[in-house]
């Protein structure tokens, strides 16, 4: 009798199952619809949407679709800035700064046309917060208005670069009306007194070709057309910034259509879409760089502090092997601290003074050293991975090269809070695997990161030559002899060796075919789609 | 009765505030800097950037009156500001929690409604076919790691058949539902929004299979194993003599005594998906709390820390409290007692 009503119910239940499963909606159909471009990539680390206060990595791609800059660069080009906001700039007539000539008939999302008074408001803005931006525009003195078309940036040093530095996302212009109608202030109460960051968060007041409509934080990012775009009609009539946090995930909906751009895939994952007739994996080399940091501290390890040791682990590195076996080929490597593309350094120039792999140089460094049996250090790195990499393997790889020039690299894996606390605190004891991303495209900034904060982490007191050739470097107008002198201080830093720079990568973005103009870049923004429209 | 819930109140009360003290003790312990990892690398640099950031986060504080600041917090419904998301922990909490619950309630009933007549026809029909297959998807469950789980369901159903929606609570380009519980399910139906209700619905079900799984396991061992131990009691043998239906037996009689330990640890379970899963979230980009509890506990942010420890101590303290109630509903002798 219960084997009869138990079957019978096991039945029912089967079926209840069942016809909710079949009630469900079908999913087969999920591609997206032709006038809503979705973008699936890991935003976790977004905190905020407002310029001003922009620090970290994937928000400054979603800033680039909603406002503009009065300068950008273009993809490739990291040298020369292309005017967008402005059409024309020249130095001031004291030579104090820069005068900048607008655009005109550039509106606003608003339908307001944008003048002067909106860009001296978006740049005072960003120097009164003193957020984390406004660190890399701290020479400049003030902002004038000249009239409605014109507005000058008075600098305190005019020797130090400018033009590179406000094609960042975070010096964008917004609409000082509605900014400041939504509590944005600009004046120096900005600090304390400057409430629009919340309305930022979900809104902006830009003259990109999109407008925020929303944010929902680990969630999604939702973008929609701005009529009043001054470029004309944008291709979309809607943009959707995804979060999808693990990349087999990505990689599973841009296959099915569900997301239009995947931007986190690893190598292999990117091998399997070779063949696939529905998507296109998009190349651009990026600006960031994955670097060895060896300090030259005696206390913490004799052996290091001779720079011929330094010296010797640049050469002892297999950097092919690294770029073919763990990057899947996809990476570039620069000479020093500034990455290729930027003006001074390209691969011709790492082929001619950069590090190769030289197992007998090395060797012969050693002996120069007084180390003829090698000697060993420990080497730190993070529980995280890069590009699809992780540190560990990087680790690993670098270990088995050295062993063969009798150097002994100890693993020392921590995790990341640890690690940066111990590297920013110079307290690093012997060599660290780390990660840098320019906040804004100027070698400057970088060149003199080396010669400042980052030689001190790795106990370095740079002489005063080298950092002359940097502050020439970066006062210098002419590209040629600028690149001449970044020659030069390139040059200082292999001898130096206390940088070693693994591998430059080159980003793999899977992109759906019906997708035209989606335009990747290395400058920081990550990708450009003002110019991206379904294809018809 | 009255004062035995009131003294279990405060007790647990007491717990919650004892559990943040430990926390927020070892917290301190790890030789990391907070502040050095949520700043960019020019301004970890800058000593006075440093300290002001610091000063901001009272992170400069001595230790015990950043302890006493938080509880004064408490008091006053202030859980503190997340250093990495820059904003008060307790509407981050607000935020990420909806998507949890839903998650786990949905993957709860799942199990019950799977676990319970599983072990019931397992026990009762004790070494059958039933019982075996009950064992070996109870196993399956319970070994099976989630992300593994979760990813192989994501690519049968997701990728390879095609069936089910993809990761994240909506489809891609769906807007929410006008936010009053944040459960998409029941603020949709409030409006009657049923595209987004029915889609809401099929993105819960992969998740909510993969989260009940390892629950499964243990709801349906245990009611087997309950169920097991009451059949052998005086009183089946007399209902039986007495010619009652097999059914009723089972169903009236024994099933409330054997449900008690089964409420124990089903209760305890769900506490535990109420916490959050951290893989499972991940895979499937569901925004909730496992996830924000890995990120804060990985980037040492303190007040985050803490609030979700405090949220985790009322979480199982409230849960407690419905599993005691819950022994009077099916045992009278509690009461009577």
């Amino acid at each position: 009798m219960i084997f009869r009503s138990v079957r019978r119910r096991a039945f029912l239940i089967a079926t209840a199952i069942g016809a909710v499963l079949a009630a469900l909606p079908s999913a087969s159909d999920a591609a997206a619809p032709r006038n809503t471009l979705v973008i699936g990539v890991d935003t976790s680390d977004t905190i905020t949407l407002d310029p001003a206060r922009m620090s970290q990595y994937t928000p400054p791609m979603t800033l680039k679709a909603a406002y503009e800059t009065l300068v950008t660069m273009d993809p490739g080009d990291y040298v020369n800035v292309k005017p967008q906001l402005a059409t024309k700039w020249e130095r001031t007539a004291d030579g104090k700064g820069y005068r900048f000539t607008l655009r005109d008939g550039v509106k606003f999302a608003s339908g307001d046309v944008m003048t002067a008074e909106d860009v001296k408001f978006s740049l005072d803005r960003v120097l009164n917060l003193k957020d984390q931006p406004a660190q890399y525009i701290a020479h400049v003195d003030r902002i004038e208005v000249v009239d409605p078309k014109t507005v000058d940036v008075i600098l305190k040093d005019p020797s130090q670069p400018l033009l590179t530095i406000l094609a960042a996302p975070a010096f964008s212009i917004y609409e000082k009306k509605i900014v400041a109608q939504h509590g944005g202030i600009s004046d120096s109460s900005a600090k304390d007194a400057d409430k629009a960051t919340q309305w930022l968060d979900q809104n902006s007041a830009g003259t990109g070709p999109y407008k925020i409509a929303g944010w929902e934080r680990n969630a999604t990012i939702q973008l929609v057309k701005n009529p009043n775009y001054w470029r004309g009609q944008p291709g979309f009539e809607r943009v959707v910034i995804r979060h999808i946090g693990d990349s087999a995930a990505q990689l599973l909906a841009v296959r099915r259509g569900d997301v239009d751009v995947a931007f986190n895939l690893i190598p292999e994952q990117i091998a399997t879409l070779k063949d696939n007739p529905e998507i296109v994996v998009q190349r651009e080399p990026s600006l960031d760089f994955v670097y060895m940091a060896v300090t030259q501290e005696p206390e913490f390890n004799p052996a290091l502090a001779k720079k011929q040791a330094r010296q010797a682990i640049g050469y002892a590195i297999d950097y092919d092997g690294i770029r073919d076996a763990l990057v899947g080929g996809s990476a570039i490597r620069p000479v020093s601290f500034l990455p290729i593309g930027t003006n001074g350094s390209t691969e011709q120039l790492t082929r001619e003074i950069g590090f190769r792999q030289d197992l007998d140089k090395a060797k012969q460094l050693l002996a120069e050293a007084g180390l003829p049996d090698g000697f060993s250090f420990e080497l730190s790195y993070g529980n995280a991975s890069i590009v699809g990499v992780s540190y560990q393997l990087l680790a690993q790889k670098i270990q088995s090269d050295l062993a063969r020039a009798g150097i002994k690299a100890n693993l020392n894996p921590m995790d990341q809070v640890n690690l940066r606390t111990q590297f920013t605190t110079n307290k690093s004891p012997g060599g660290v695997l780390t990660f840098w991303n320019p906040p804004a495209v100027e070698n400057q900034l970088w060149a003199s990161a080396t010669v400042e904060r980052v030689a001190r982490r790795v106990h370095w007191q740079p002489p005063q030559e080298v950092k002359d050739v940097v502050s020439r470097a970066a006062a210098e107008t002419d590209l040629q002899k600028q690149a001449q002198l970044w020659r030069q201080y390139q040059e200082a830093m292999v001898d130096n060796a206390n940088l070693v720079i693994l591998f430059q990568p080159i980003y793999q973005v899977a992109v759906r075919k019906r997708v035209a103009g989606f335009q990747l870049t290395g400058a920081g923004w990550m990708a450009d789609f003002s110019a991206a429209k379904p294809v018809q | 009765m009255l004062r035995y819930i009131t003294s279990r109140v405060a007790i647990a009360a007491l717990m919650a505030v004892l559990a943040t003290l430990v926390i927020f003790l070892i917290a301190n312990t790890v030789p990391g800097d907070p502040v050095l990892t949520q700043l960019g690398d020019l301004a970890a640099s800058n000593p006075d950037y440093v300290a002001r950031f610091r000063a901001k986060w009272g992170l400069d504080l001595p230790l015990w009156e950043q302890y006493w600041v938080f509880l004064r917090g408490i008091v006053h419904g202030d859980l503190g500001m997340s250093i990495a998301s820059q904003r008060p922990v307790l509407d981050d909490i607000l935020q990420y929690a909806p998507a949890t619950i839903e998650l786990s309630t949905i993957a709860f009933a799942l199990s019950l409604l799977i676990g319970i007549p599983l072990g019931i026809l397992a026990a009762v029909r004790r070494d059958s076919w039933i019982d075996h297959v009950a064992r070996l998807v109870s196993l399956i469950g319970v070994s099976s790691p989630t992300f593994w789980l979760a990813f192989i369901m994501l690519a049968i159903f997701y990728g390879g058949l095609q069936i089910a929606p993809g990761p994240g609570r909506l489809d891609p380009i769906a807007f929410p539902p006008p936010t009053v519980t944040g459960l998409f399910l029941v603020d949709s139906a409030l409006v009657g929004d049923w595209d987004t209700f029915w889609d809401a619905a099929a993105h819960l079900v992969l998740p909510s299979i993969v989260l009940a799984a390892a629950t499964l396991g243990l709801i349906t061992r245990t009611t087997r194993a309950s169920m097991l131990e009451s059949l052998q009691q005086e009183y089946v043998r007399v209902a039986r003599a007495k010619g009652l239906r097999e059914t009723m037996i089972v169903t009236g009689h024994v099933l409330p005594n054997a449900l008690i330990p089964v409420v124990t640890l089903g209760g305890l379970a769900y506490a535990n998906l109420l916490t959050g899963a951290v893989m499972t979230e991940t895979i499937f980009s569901w925004p909730g709390l496992g996830r924000y509890t890995f990120q804060s506990a990985v980037s040492l942010d303190f007040p985050a820390i803490m609030g979700i420890t405090l949220m985790v101590a009322v979480v199982y303290l409230v849960i407690n409290l419905l599993i005691d109630f819950s022994y009077a509903l099916l045992d009278p002798r509690v009461v009577r007692r």
